[in-house]
């Protein structure tokens, strides 16, 4: 393990990897969802906490130059007294590092409106895995050439490792309106959802929780969520005074007739901030059910939104595991949890086998693996549950083109056999 | 030896990292075994004999000041102070001759005994008179002469509990927060004899024995059902956990009489002068994130100055009762990043005072050169004439 401060450091630490072969794995504050940032084989671990300062930032072009290891939350603080925001804002913002959000190319319940970190992200200073140092992207909104700033964003560490990155910086909207409406039909809730998106509204966010997920974070922020409620949907609207009204007022509309029961306006900032609170806790207040949980983040078509979640359900029910959702439905991107005691026999067995049912289900319904938190090492083998062979070979490819030797985050993302003639695991009932 | 702990409290860490950013140590290394997430996963490898107990591990947990940050940051409610406590009791036993001695010294001989610490203040006074006392103790100066006793009001409305270092060393505080609980037309009340002290320390140190021995006592220090004012936020921290600690029906009583300083003052009537003194609010932990007892601080002084608060969530200033003493490097790590959040508050005003509702943060930001006062002495110098 080393804590570079430097970006010769860390080029140092690439190229030491390099000298004695062995792998190495960047790693920031290890917030991470899917164990991209987990070492194997003994690799070298590169922790970027100590690379935590903010360059510069200029206001008038609405840009920033920072370390990877500064905090998500911390960037958008340093700059809220000049009217702007770091718009990417995974629930794990107050601790999560921008050097892991490029990784993962994190999103977060804003970037429904905004954009996912791909797009906040203008250009990259990267030590590439043979320990030279090259920035990718450039300051121009359109760089000109291949996108390679494109490729290394969301490429968990496998191509390399960023040491600074320049972030776009987003104006905060002159008026924000942050509604709570809840529903006693989780799939009204559902349906509430798509209606919005089909009326041509794209809110800031627009967010789901369910019964289960909703009385734990309760049980922590104490912000009056409805504890009788199946689900509630936590939507903001932001911009101008004209737009912003129509909008609260026409999506208060839409709840109402998909059966919600209130919808509460978020009084002042310390209520909408509560409200925040409430839905970036869910994943940490688990344990107030259960110990242990295990997390997916498939993304399906909205339309699908009723229909799936009624399959976790009855999934996760067969299996007898308690299901908690918890997620960005204004993208579709699902987070169904599975809760359980890793202490009880033979529950991990059960676990599993219902979280790959959940898996296929989303497939099935024209879903995609992962939405924002990266493949890594959790999702790994089921990268061929949605890819082809030709797929994951054009990956591993790419890949290769930036690490011939394989020793950036080895094992990571691609599954063995991905390259074309490689063998290797095959999972049961992969389309091959 | 082995490490026993509350299993549930154990597991109740997902590692989902909400708490690293409120962490001080780990906010100044950056290592994830400095982390509250990184201690826990430290202790589950003990407790499942994944890994030895040996310096490595003594060295992590001695690292933690016990702010308990990370509590209030927990959304799954993981009771950290607890499972700290309990992994600094089992660790006791082992710890070297010397440190042993000292810990004695401390805690059995000093601050139990008023008489004793009253006699070793004086002693140490005239050490640092004599520049004997290495600065590196961090202490304040101390007073020469024993400080002028307090006076108690019969049949009282409130009590004030006075407590140990608090009332050797900064006797003028209580006489102010007397001063302004009196000018609400409260009568107060003292403890009787046997009120040395509360005991955080011990807990804090995992010497339960002694902090249920010193609880006994002062509980029956407060008769009647009065309400118990603490000025000092470590203090008060203890005492509301003596129904946990001791588990009797009247130690929950107890607790339930405790009340902070500033908390008490809200539903009293007081008259404050204003003035454009600018008074940057440090949030002790033990109010913030024990006791959730810190926004009366700020909004009481509001009616007599121009009061700033950090942004920094309440983050420790590295004081920690006796962690300055024994982990100085870290101490002082994170006390510069409070001092700059500080300063940060203050806007660039050339002169401005912290007010903070802890001795143990007060000395040890003082000792960073702040001018540093208890919230009971900024009110008192306002108090008004009508």
């Amino acid at each position: 393990m080393c804590f570079p401060s430097t970006t010769a450091d860390v080029a140092f630490a690439v190229t030491t990897a390099n000298r004695f072969a062995i792998p190495f794995v960047a790693r920031g504050s290890g917030t991470g969802l899917a164990g991209g940032a987990t070492p194997l084989d003994g690799a070298l671990v590169i922790v970027t906490t100590r690379m935590n300062q903010i360059l510069e930032i200029d206001a008038d072009a609405r840009r920033a130059w920072v370390e990877p290891g500064v905090l998500n939350l911390d960037l958008t603080r340093a700059v809220s007294h000049l009217g702007l925001h770091y718009a990417p804002d995974p629930s794990s913002q107050q601790a999560c590092t921008i050097g892991g959000n490029v990784g993962t190319n994190a999103g977060g319940p804003h970037c429904l409106a905004a954009g996912v970190t791909s797009a906040h992200v203008l250009a990259v200073e990267v030590v590439l895995p043979d320990g030279t140092v090259e920035i990718l992207g450039g300051l121009a909104p359109d760089a000109p050439g291949l996108d390679l700033r494109g490729t290394f964003v969301g490429s968990e560490g496998t191509m390399g490792i960023a040491t600074r990155v320049c972030v776009r910086l987003m104006p905060d909207p002159p008026e924000i309106r942050t509604m709570l409406a809840d529903f006693t039909a989780i799939e009204d809730a559902a349906a509430a959802v798509s209606a919005i998106i089909a009326a041509g509204i794209v809110p800031a966010a627009l967010e789901m929780m369910d019964a289960q997920a909703t009385a734990a974070v309760e049980d922590f922020v104490h912000a009056g969520l409805p504890r009788d409620a199946d689900a509630v949907l936590l939507v903001e609207v932001g911009g101008l005074h004209g737009g912003v009204t129509h909008d609260a007022s026409a999506i208060d509309a839409i709840c109402r007739d998909h059966g919600a029961r209130t919808v509460r306006i978020a009084a002042d900032a310390t209520e909408r901030a509560l409200l925040w609170k409430a839905r970036k806790s869910a994943f940490g207040a688990v344990a107030r059910i259960a110990p242990d949980y295990y997390l997916h983040d498939a993304v399906v078509p909205r339309t699908k939104l009723v229909q799936v979640i009624r399959q976790v359900y009855e999934i996760s029910a067969r299996y007898e595991l308690i299901a908690m959702n918890v997620f960005h439905a204004g993208d579709g991107n699902l987070h169904p949890l599975l809760v359980f005691d890793g202490r009880t026999p033979g529950i991990w067995e059960r676990v599993h086998a219902a979280g790959d049912e959940i898996l296929r289900a989303c497939i099935d319904a024209g879903g995609v693996l992962s939405g924002e938190h990266g493949i890594g090492l959790e999702k790994r083998d089921a990268m061929p549950l949605f890819f082809s062979a030709d797929d994951l070979d054009v990956q591993a490819r790419l890949r290769d083109a930036f690490d011939p030797d394989g020793l950036a985050n080895p094992d990571k993302i691609l599954p063995r056999g991905s390259r074309c003639g490689e063998l290797g695991a095959i999972p049961d009932g992969a389309w091959v | 030896m082995k490490l026993h702990l509350d299993d549930a409290e154990l597991v109740a860490c997902v590692g989902c990292g909400l708490c690293l950013p409120h962490c001080p140590t780990y906010r100044v290394t950056g290592e994830e075994i400095a982390s509250p997430r990184g201690r826990i996963a430290a202790m589950r490898a003990i407790v499942d004999e994944r890994a030895p107990l040996n310096a490595s591990f003594v060295a992590a947990m001695d690292a933690c000041i016990q702010c308990r940050a990370c509590e209030a940051a927990c959304p799954s409610g993981v009771q950290f102070g607890h499972l700290m406590e309990d992994t600094r009791a089992a660790l006791a036993p082992q710890r070297s001759r010397r440190r042993r001695a000292v810990e004695w010294v401390g805690y059995r001989a000093l601050l139990p005994n008023r008489r004793v610490l009253g006699f070793a203040t004086r002693a140490t006074a005239i050490g640092q008179r004599l520049r004997l006392v290495p600065k590196r103790f961090g202490l304040p100066p101390l007073p020469l002469r024993a400080p002028e006793t307090l006076t108690a009001d019969a049949a009282p409305d409130a009590y004030l509990f006075t407590g140990c270092v608090m009332d050797a060393w900064q006797r003028d505080t209580h006489r102010a927060a007397l001063r302004v609980m009196r000018a609400t037309n409260a009568r107060v009340g003292l403890p009787d004899a046997g009120a040395d002290c509360c005991g955080a320390l011990h807990v804090h140190a995992g010497r339960y024995d002694d902090a249920v021995r010193l609880a006994g006592r002062v509980i029956s220090a407060f008769p009647g059902d009065a309400p118990i004012v603490v000025d000092s936020a470590g203090c008060g921290a203890a005492l509301l956990d003596y129904g946990r600690l001791l588990d009797t029906e009247a130690a929950r009583q107890f607790s339930a009489r405790v009340v902070d300083f500033s908390t008490w003052l809200v539903s009293r009537q007081l008259t404050l002068t204003p003035s454009d003194t600018v008074v940057v609010v440090q949030d002790p932990c033990h109010l913030r994130h024990v006791q959730h007892a810190h926004e009366p601080v700020a909004a009481g002084l509001r009616a007599g100055y121009d009061v700033r608060t950090t942004a920094d969530d309440g983050l420790c200033c590295g004081a920690g009762g006796a962690y300055s003493a024994f982990q100085p490097e870290l101490s002082e790590a994170v006390r510069a990043r409070k001092v700059a959040a500080i300063r940060a508050a203050a806007g660039g005003v050339a002169t401005f005072v912290v007010a903070s509702a802890n001795p143990g943060c007060a000395m040890h930001l003082a000792a960073a050169g702040l001018d540093v006062r208890h919230p009971a002495e900024l009110l008192e110098a306002r108090l008004g004439n009508d």
